[in-house]
């Protein structure tokens, strides 16, 4: 069984007085099939957590383990190659690359990778995340929630295990970031993902599995609805 | 490199205008390229075509062929080796119709291997004195077969009886006649100014007064041909380094404006490799389209250009610089590749 942990991690940055610790003694999983939504204000470690769990970033102390197997001590190239692979990364901006279509940002992915979803599961996934009729559309010509699900429907594209979120609804209204995290739901457990969704909204958590909250760098668990 | 392609399509306007450039200073080089081989054509053509390969001149002459005066004796030993006598002088004639031109008269030797390998593109080659044959340069100016030219400043006169091409020398077109004629206009019979010789190392030995010089050294010092020569050398250099700042700078602007894609792309696991593969392209692509139609317009102005401007495209010039061009341009790409390198996708998603 797909899962992402991590073990003891802390991270801190710069040194002396300006020396910060965004990160402090995290324990953490998440397992394919769930969604985990972590909560915390603005500059209590959310994205520098998210980071770290994608291997953007390699932690002070402690690992992170992918399906068992270390990750953030192998090397730059590996760590892409495993994000490539494995990791789907949906951010707050600049999720998709502005001169390529809608249909042009999946076929970006092929160029870059292959196994990715096949042609019948992919048509699932654009009807359910409601963007068939975008296809021929440029990110500019998108309102802010199209783009939000077509960079969701681009990281599912690659067909990774875990599937991580950097405030995702923050250009969103109410309406639409409960519909987006439903999406999330539903996707985990539709397509056997594990999504990681890190926010500082708190009304998102009634549709998460597992319930995090990370306050100066220190993660505890809220709820877990699984068990 | 469909990334390249694809954003290239997209903002036409932003990669046509990098092309525009590149593809303007391409043509700049080029047609300077060609007025430099063109004038230097002007300067030197005639030389060219004699196929000599060393020449006797006088030591003091500073290697001014009309400035020399090779001593007989020298020019005994000279053309026993084979060489070939030169008297050349510049001056004005004039046809009856009252037509004028300054030229540059060589005076041959029948006997000798120019008058021999004298290429008659029409009419016949010199068979007597006081005939002449002349640069085709003349038949625009309206000299014609058949036509009696006189020597300004002097009574010699002389029946033109054959026109011939590529016959420049220090930008005016010469004027074959033989030795004899030459000498009766400058009224120094028996005055030599040089010998020319096919071989680069002719035998000869015991020179007094002259000595054996390589044609390159000769040509080098016809009178501003250096100077010439280096000026267009100097503007083609300094354009070459505008491309290269030009490309890099219009680059630069371009890839940092897209770090933050770079970057979100770098995150998702794409090979920075692939990033500048793309990039590199996108260089390689815009030089060879901007080189190209550079290539096209040097033709068709050549082709349209009024015959009196002196121009001279060489293929093998275009063919390397158009290279040095587009290895410019990669180069150009250096320095926003290295931010493509550099950029972190971490402190593009971080906020
Ligand atoms: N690269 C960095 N260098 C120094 N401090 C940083 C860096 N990145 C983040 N921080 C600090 O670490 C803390 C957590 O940041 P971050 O993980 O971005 O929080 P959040 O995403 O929850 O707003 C903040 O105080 C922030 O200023
Ligand atoms: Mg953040």
């Amino acid at each position: 069984m797909a899962n992402l942990e991590l073990k003891d991690v802390s991270k801190v940055y710069g040194s002396g007085v300006s020396q910060l610790t965004a990160l402090d003694h995290v324990n953490f999983s998440a397992h394919e099939g769930e969604t985990v939504l972590i909560v915390g204000p603005s500059g209590s470690g959310k994205t520098t957590f998210l980071t770290i769990a994608g291997g953007l970033q390699t932690p002070s102390t402690g690992e992170v383990l992918i399906n068992g197997n270390g990750y953030s001590s192998t090397n730059k190239h590996a760590q892409s190659d495993l994000r490539l692979h494995k990791i789907g990364f949906v951010l707050q901006a600049y999720n998709l690359v502005p001169f390529l279509t809608v249909a042009e940002q999946f076929e970006l992915v092929d160029k870059v990778k292959q196994n990715n979803m096949s042609a019948e599961r992919f048509e699932d996934v654009l009807d359910t995340l409601g963007i068939k009729d975008l296809l021929a559309k440029y990110p500019k010509e998108l309102s802010g929630g199209q783009r939000q699900r077509v960079a969701i429907a681009r990281a599912l594209y690659a067909d990774p295990e875990y599937i991580l979120a950097d405030e995702p609804t923050a250009a969103l209204d109410t309406n639409r970031s409960l519909e987006v995290m439903s999406l999330f739901n539903q996707l985990a457990h539709k397509y056997q993902k594990a999504v990681i969704v890190v926010t500082h909204d708190q009304r998102l958590e009634a549709k998460a599995d597992k319930v995090y909250q990370i306050i100066d760098g220190k993660m505890s668990l809220l709820s877990n609805n699984i068990e | 490199m469909f990334l390249a392609i694809k954003e290239i399509k997209h903002e036409k306007l932003r990669y046509a205008l990098i092309t525009g450039m590149i593809m303007l200073v391409s043509y700049l080089v080029f047609i300077l390229s060609g007025l430099s081989s063109g004038l230097q054509t002007l300067n030197s053509a005639a030389i060219d075509t004699w196929g000599a390969n060393a020449i006797v001149l006088n030591k003091d002459s500073q290697l001014i062929l009309p400035q020399s005066v090779v001593a007989p004796t020298d020019v005994k030993r000279a053309t026993a080796a084979g060489g070939a006598k030169l008297v050349q002088f510049g001056g004005l004639v004039k046809d009856s119709s009252g037509h004028k031109e300054s030229v540059q008269t060589v005076g041959i030797d029948p006997n000798e291997f120019i008058y021999k390998d004298l290429k008659i593109e029409t009419g016949k080659t010199i068979t007597a004195d006081n005939q002449v044959v002349v640069s085709d340069n003349l038949k625009v100016d309206g000299f014609k077969l058949g036509d009696t030219i006189k020597f300004a400043n002097t009574d010699v006169s002389a029946k033109i009886v054959g026109f011939t091409k590529n016959a420049n020398l220090n930008i005016a077109p010469v004027v074959y006649t033989t030795i004899t004629t030459a000498q009766k206009i400058t009224e120094r019979p028996g005055v030599v100014n040089g010998v020319v010789f096919k071989d680069a190392k002719p035998d000869v030995s015991g020179l007094r007064t002259s000595q054996v010089y390589g044609i390159d050294e000769f040509v080098n010092a016809l009178p501003g041909n250096s100077a010439q020569t280096m000026t267009f050398n100097f503007m083609i250099g300094f354009l070459m380094v505008i491309i290269l700042i030009v490309i890099t700078i219009f680059l630069y602007i371009l890839t940092i404006q897209k770090l933050p894609n770079f970057g979100v792309l770098k995150a998702q696991g794409v090979a920075t490799k692939y990033l500048v593969k793309n990039t590199l392209f996108q260089s390689f692509l815009i030089a060879v389209i901007g080189v190209g139609i550079a290539v096209i317009l040097t033709t068709i102005t050549a082709v349209i250009l009024p015959a009196q401007v002196p121009i001279f495209i060489s293929a093998s010039y275009v063919a390397v610089t158009a290279v040095l061009i587009i290895v410019m341009s990669l180069l150009g790409s250096l320095i926003p590749i290295r931010e493509i390198v550099k950029v972190d996708p971490y402190t593009m998603i971080g906020g």
